[in-house]
């Protein structure tokens, strides 16, 4: 089992309701403001976004990158996360 | 193909899939993330492929032959020197290039056999040995597969592919190495270079293995640890007692 914050435990646990976007494992103050100023205040529509690429990890990833200015550990860190929200709840 | 942003949405589908990109629905949102593929797909494209994409599965066969095709011409004369093609694989028929020392050398698919230079030059890891390396000039060829034939002055020490590593080290003594086993198809590893009777005067020399410290020091540093832990032990004091007295 790959290391995983506590952030992504917590986020992957339960559904996600209305949890704003810096809830989203790799997704800290800065990004998080990046992400709203872009629309992104929560994580659902974070969510929203994977699902429309098709829930690929290296498209969101990239996109992730290019919207909000994330690394790629973090970027791929919230793809890894959705991901797995999305295998227990989707 | 210019503009990407003034096309419309069905364009961009098109375009996506002429490509070859999985895409989901082109919404407002991940419309730039297209554009962006897009472009890095056109410009790919435009660029001759040099080298094998990384996820694309590369057979090497695949791409000698291809290569092999190019130079059709055993390059006889200088040869194109500095074509700047990736030489993959010498397969093609070095047998003609056999000038001078007509050794049966089939080493590798090819035969090579005339390679056998001797001066033994530490040949340390020609793959394709073909080149003679062993003349003096060292041109530095780094990469020029064709010109073998005359080119067995090389020094390949630039030579860098990777492949079989046939001499792990072991200079190229000159005698009739047939390396019967290792002509038929396997690349892989002929390591077992080693031919049991062969007189291959210097057998890994040099690094047979990997080791920092030769395996003979290795057994004596043992053996001197037991005989000393055994020494010790018989001159300890025993008790002759039994342990379990009684007390009264």
């Amino acid at each position: 089992m790959s290391t995983t914050s506590q952030k992504h435990r917590d986020f992957v646990a339960e559904p996600m309701g209305d949890k704003p976007v810096t809830a989203l494992s790799g997704i800290g103050e800065v990004l998080g403001k990046k992400l709203e100023e872009q629309g992104f205040d929560r994580a659902f529509v974070v969510l929203g976004q994977y699902l429309l690429l098709r829930k690929d990890g290296e498209l969101f990833t990239e996109w992730l990158k290019d919207t909000s200015g994330a690394n790629t550990r973090n970027a791929t860190s919230c793809s890894q996360c959705l991901r797995e929200w999305c295998d227990a709840f989707l | 193909m210019a503009a990407l942003r003034n096309k419309s949405d069905q364009e961009i589908k098109d375009l996506l899939n002429e490509y070859g990109i999985k895409h989901g629905p082109l919404v407002d949102t991940t419309r730039p993330l297209y554009e962006k593929k897009l472009k890095e797909a056109m410009a790919k494209a435009k660029v001759p492929v040099t080298k094998p994409s990384p996820d694309r599965t590369f057979y090497r066969e695949d791409q000698e032959e291809v290569t092999y095709v190019t130079y059709q011409t055993p390059v006889r004369s200088e040869g194109p020197s500095g074509d700047g093609k990736p030489y993959m694989r010498s397969r093609p028929e070095y047998s003609e290039r056999d000038r001078v020392d007509d050794k049966p050398y089939s080493r590798s698919r090819p035969e090579y056999s005339e390679r056998d230079r001797v001066d033994d030059k530490p040949y340390s890891r020609s793959r394709p040995e073909y080149s003679e390396r062993d003349r003096v000039d060292d041109k530095p060829y780094s990469r020029s597969r064709p010109e073998y034939s005359e080119r067995d002055r090389v020094d390949d020490k630039l030579y860098s592919r990777s492949r079989p590593e046939y001499s792990s080290g072991r200079p190229y003594v000159d005698e009739p190495h047939v390396y019967n086993t290792l002509s038929s198809s396997s690349y892989s590893k002929p390591t077992p270079v080693v031919k049991s009777g062969g007189g291959v005067v210097k057998k890994e020399n040099t690094t047979s293995s990997g080791r920092l410290i030769p395996l003979w020091i290795q057994f004596l540093v043992f053996l001197i640890l037991a005989g000393f832990l055994y020494f010790i032990f018989t001159n300890m004091e025993s008790a002759e007692s039994s342990p379990f007295n009684r007390i009264q």
